[in-house]
């Protein structure tokens, strides 16, 4: 048989008119009818509006823009935070016992900082004149 | 035509109705056009056992996107190119994977078991030919030969010029020709 007399134009249309007619037949148009409707009722009315359509993609854009702030908030904050408190808190939590009389005159110092940034007179000018267990004491009131 | 245009008033009167809030409207348009949906998706490749699932999933895209639709086009028309993007959807994901079962209308015409043989062979190599066609050609070549439409109206329907979707058309037919040879 040649194929190319057989494969004209025509033929070729008559072919594809009948690729999927069998399938077609057998769908149950009644039913899908009554499928659809169903689904439809499921879904909101206002799925039927153009802009509302975009809502998937405008829902991801703007939960990725508030995850990203969210995230960046959150980080400033503990930043914030932890900055004086690395800075002040360590030989705090440490046993004042180890710390020699330098030691203790510095930290009593950086406690006493955001205070004497307020006066102009600065630092407590009595501080040097505390012995090593004046100065623990001290610090364990500033620390409670 | 002016049965065309009948058709087109028809829809458009069960459309508006759909938007206005009647449920058996919808159904209507389905039962007037599920059938050449689902012929149009069983020729671009649809699973047999996924066409039902298919149509469905059209139809709901298509009442959701209606609002869209401002007639440039026949309402089946319109309704194939979204069917056309739902199949490739499924394909996409669900993998090019397909049976190629023989049609039956083609196996069941003829008696002559020689006839019978060729044609499955003709289809089944049809099937494969346009599964091979980029989508734009496969769907210009369904919407002309198999649903007999213009080219004006596959135009209109697939956002293209007519000039242009001749040239798909013709593409696919040489294409097509080829994977029968």
């Amino acid at each position: 048989m040649n194929m190319d007399e057989e494969l004209q134009d025509g033929r070729l249309r008559e072919l594809a008119r009948l690729l999927g007619a069998g399938a077609a037949e057998r769908l149950d148009v009644e039913r899908t009818a009554q499928a659809v409707v169903t689904r439809l009722r499921q879904q909101p009315r206002v799925m039927l509006g153009g802009w509302v359509w975009m809502q998937p993609a405008w829902l991801k854009i703007a939960a990725a823009i508030v995850l990203v702030l969210g995230a960046g908030l959150v980080t400033r904050g503990l930043l914030r935070e932890r900055v004086p408190t690395a800075a002040v808190g360590a030989p705090l939590g440490e046993d004042l016992s180890d710390l020699t009389a330098d030691q203790l005159r510095e930290t009593v110092g950086a406690l006493e900082q955001p205070f004497a940034e307020e006066s102009p007179g600065g630092l407590d000018p009595g501080l040097e004149s505390l012995n090593t267990a004046e100065l623990r004491a001290l610090l364990r009131t500033l620390e409670s | 035509m002016p049965h065309a245009q009948s058709l087109a008033a028809a829809d458009a009167a069960l459309i508006a109705a759909w938007q206005g809030g009647d449920e058996q409207a919808a159904a209507e348009l389905v039962r007037r056009h599920a059938r050449a949906l689902a012929r149009f998706l069983g020729a671009a490749g649809a699973p047999d056992a996924d066409l039902d699932d298919l149509v469905q999933e059209t139809f709901i895209r298509a009442f959701r996107a209606v609002g869209r639709f401002r007639g440039q086009c026949q309402f089946r028309t319109w309704l194939l190119t979204i069917g056309g993007n739902v199949l490739k959807d499924a394909a996409r994901r669900f993998g090019q994977v397909r049976v190629v079962p023989l049609d039956d209308e083609l196996r069941s015409r003829d008696g002559d078991p020689h006839e019978t043989a060729v044609a499955g062979e003709t289809e089944g190599r049809l099937r494969e030919g346009l599964e091979r066609l980029p989508h734009m050609q496969r769907e210009v070549f369904l919407l002309r030969a198999q649903q007999g439409l213009e080219y004006e109206e596959i135009a209109a329907a697939l956002g293209t010029s007519p000039g242009a979707a001749r040239v798909h058309y013709h593409h696919a037919v040489r294409r097509l020709k080829e994977s029968l040879e």
